[in-house]
């Protein structure tokens, strides 16, 4: 799996990409773990080039939305894949998180628009 | 088709699992979407007993791959401690702690799911998924 971290105004961006399981999801884990120990009060990871997550993915993603919840910071996943989606679903997550479309819907959302 | 995998219990070896089940599911009649859920049953299977029958010590596992006209069937055995996922009590969903959801994810995607009591050294479980007609 490919992590990728970018700064878009002030909104901290986590592009993935490739397949997200056991294997892969303690670096994101470490990553996600950076960010949010830093208290990064906008954070977007994007999954549009995530074609495979497992319960390990769903996981690291509750573990960093319950810290930024902590801190009052905000975190959206955008861009999910028909298989990803379905993995939130069979959670009954889909609700609990902040989902968009695509990045660009993510972003206006944080700016507000 | 029967197809048997000898595999290390580690993390490492679950995406070139998923690589050589892929075609062998899709040679059984599944289409894309079922095939990711069967691929992520048995991810879940697979990392219980690393965690759970292993406690991420080394070990082996043995997979089973079965596919007849009416079913697919997976097996999966290991040596490790006794760890019965059947017996996982169902989660209260949705669930906002992190894990506890893998037992959830098979029962949800497999139509059967079978820990074999008698087996007496490791864990044998079986997962199986019927076809429609």
């Amino acid at each position: 799996m490919k992590i990728q971290t970018d700064h878009q105004d002030d909104i901290s961006v986590v592009m993935l990409e490739g397949e997200l399981d056991f294997h892969s999801s303690p670096e994101l884990r470490a990553k996600l773990g950076e960010l949010t120990s830093k208290q990064t009060p906008k954070i977007l990871i994007d999954l549009s080039k995530v074609d495979y997550m497992d319960s390990s993915g769903i996981a690291t993603f509750v573990e960093a939305f319950q810290r930024t919840k902590r801190y009052s910071g905000r975190l959206i996943l955008a861009g999910l894949t028909a298989a990803v989606r379905g993995v939130f679903e069979i959670a009954k997550l889909e609700n609990i998180f902040e989902i968009a479309a695509d990045r660009g819907e993510a972003q206006s959302r944080f700016s507000g628009k | 088709m029967e197809k048997v995998f000898e595999l290390k219990a580690g993390s490492e070896v679950l995406p070139g699992l998923r690589k050589e089940l892929r075609p062998l599911l899709a040679q059984g009649g599944w289409d894309e979407r079922l095939s990711a859920q069967i691929l992520l049953a048995v991810d879940e299977a697979l990392t219980n007993v690393i965690r759970h029958a292993y406690d991420w010590n080394p070990g082996k596992i043995k997979l089973v791959f079965r596919d007849d006209s009416d079913q697919t069937e997976i097996v999966i055995e290991d040596q490790g401690v006794r760890f019965d996922p059947t017996s996982v009590p169902p989660p209260t969903l949705p669930r906002e702690k992190p894990g506890g959801l893998g037992v959830h994810f098979i029962r949800s995607i497999m139509d059967e799911l079978v820990y074999d009591k008698d087996f007496r050294d490791g864990n044998r479980l079986h997962m199986i998924k019927r076809k429609i007609k």
